[in-house]
């Protein structure tokens, strides 16, 4: 967006209060939605939640079509859409509410570090095993891709769509990488997000901030989605903190409204 | 591999890993950049060609030379945090500074780059790079509602000044930004800004930002001075 656009659209969004009514669209839950895209979506209701934002969730099968940046989610709010966590957050402050107001310069460039280091490797590796990885390619990404389609669209849109992933991993470097390597660069990138959340309830102490709706978005989502092995959610499964910083915003900000989630008891207890 | 004060690079670390190299004690000199497969910077030993500054930087680390040992863990996890930050946010506007913006490209990176390298790769290799740039910047950050060229580049010149801001907060009064020795990250940040600092280009409006951050350019006149000094002369 043009710097002008960027300045209507905020002033457009203050001059009304958040509605009711307010909803996100995301695609088709049981049946297409994939495990990024359901990351994204989790991130930004996570994110709605901690700022005690009502959201309804509506599933649509072309929500990426319907969306202004091609991506998903989106939110609708009063007669303005916007798309992605960022301008979403952008969106939201425009609307007096924030999460990050209390942090200084420092801890504000350090939260925003720590959001492109899950973006540059957790969510590329996620778009990696997607459509990169053979095996996945085969038994669940074009098959859930093109479920709402008939043949021979839901083929077409699947191959295209892998075609322009594959082509901006092998622009960023990630084209000849193997999934060991990129199961490591999740290792590492887990390692740090370890490390740095340390005995913390959250990763700016006691209040969370998008940053955290960020982590646990993936996070979560990679813990709870059946992919064709384990190897991904074990990564991450190795890090206990992380695993009770998920139990723990999973229980404040969905259990407890009684929202609709999968539950992660048996995976951390199981311990399997 | 050339520790060249005005070299252009093509993503942030030659210099970087230089710095790295020379502040760990390894004998790093300059030598001829080889072809390879037309990755630069390059990195030779007596037994071994390696590519790329995060390779240059684990072959480092694994040859037992490591900057980062005094650093807290999780110092080391806000390093690689704002890696990726650089990476992201100012990498796309630095790489359009040097290669796709035709004036700074034609007049100061190419024949800059092409007389480096031999021939006949220095007719090739500038173009190839050239092309890259743009494809990589356009796949990354060219995408609805940016429809236009120049939309993009103002989106991507926004994000970069962001960055700097950002990592001027970060650094602060300090000297490095852990403390009093420097780190890979400091290299890290070095690689992207030093050239940006001092290459003098026709089109400068990343550099006249960076030239705002009065401790960015301390730090990298610091570098200059301690590690650099005496390939000053040289380019």
């Amino acid at each position: 967006m043009s710097l002008v656009a960027e300045a209507f659209v905020s002033q457009i969004a203050a001059a009304e209060p958040w509605p009711e009514n307010a909803t996100l669209y995301q695609q088709l839950k049981g049946e297409q939605i994939l495990l990024s895209d359901n990351a994204a979506s989790l991130a930004v209701q996570a994110f709605l939640q901690m700022c005690n934002l009502p959201i309804k969730v509506v599933c649509r099968a072309n929500a990426e079509y319907m969306s202004p940046s091609g991506k998903v989610p989106f939110i609708h709010v009063g007669n303005q859409v916007v798309s992605e966590l960022g301008p979403i957050v952008q969106f939201v402050k425009a609307k007096g509410h924030s999460l990050s107001d209390g942090l200084d310069e420092v801890q504000k460039a350090e939260m925003k570090a720590y959001m492109e280091l899950v973006n540059n490797m957790l969510l590329t590796a996620e778009l990696y095993l997607q459509w990169c990885d053979e095996a996945t390619v085969g038994e669940i990404t074009h098959a859930r891709y093109g479920s709402p389609y008939p043949w021979p669209l839901n083929h077409i849109l699947a191959y295209q769509k892998q075609w322009e992933v594959r082509r901006k991993m092998k622009a960023i470097g990630w084209g000849k990488k193997t999934l060991d390597q990129v199961l490591e660069d999740v290792d590492q990138c887990c390692q740090a997000l370890s490390q740095r959340l340390g005995t913390q309830p959250y990763f700016f102490n006691k209040q969370p901030t998008e940053l955290d709706a960020l982590v646990f978005g993936h996070l979560y989502t990679i813990l709870t989605t059946q992919l064709t092995s384990d190897e991904l959610s074990e990564k991450v499964k190795n890090y206990s903190n992380l695993l009770a910083f998920c139990r723990r915003i999973e229980q404040h900000y969905f259990e407890d409204r009684g929202k609709d989630c999968t539950f992660l008891l048996l995976c951390i207890h199981g311990n399997f | 591999f050339r520790g060249s004060k005005g070299r252009p690079r093509q993503d942030g670390g030659p210099l970087g890993a230089q710095l790295l190299g020379r502040r760990l004690g390894a004998p790093i000199g300059t030598q001829r950049v080889l072809g390879g497969d037309g990755d630069v910077p390059i990195l030779t030993t007596e037994d071994n060609i390696v590519s790329q500054p995060a390779k240059i930087l684990n072959f480092l680390r694994k040859q037992k030379y490591n900057a980062d040992y005094e650093l807290s863990a999780r110092q080391g996890a806000d390093t690689l945090a704002y890696i990726a930050l650089l990476e992201e946010k100012l990498l796309p506007a630095v790489l359009h500074t040097f290669w796709v913006e035709n004036d700074n490209y034609f007049t100061v990176t190419k024949p800059w780059f092409a007389s480096r390298i031999p021939f006949p790769l220095s007719l090739i290799l500038p173009g190839r790079m050239s092309k890259g740039a743009l494809n990589r910047i356009l796949l990354t950050r060219g995408e609805p509602p940016l429809y236009h060229l120049q939309e993009v580049e103002a989106q991507i010149y926004r994000d970069a000044k962001e960055c700097l801001n950002l990592l001027s907060h970060r650094l602060g009064t300090s000297q490095f930004f852990f403390g009093d020795m420097p780190s890979t990250l400091d290299a890290y940040v070095f690689g992207f800004l030093a050239p940006l600092y001092k290459v003098r280009f026709p089109k400068v409006q990343l550099q006249e930002h960076l030239k705002q951050l009065s401790n960015l350019c301390r730090f990298c006149d610091d570098i200059l001075n301690s590690y650099f000094r005496h390939s000053l002369g040289d380019g």
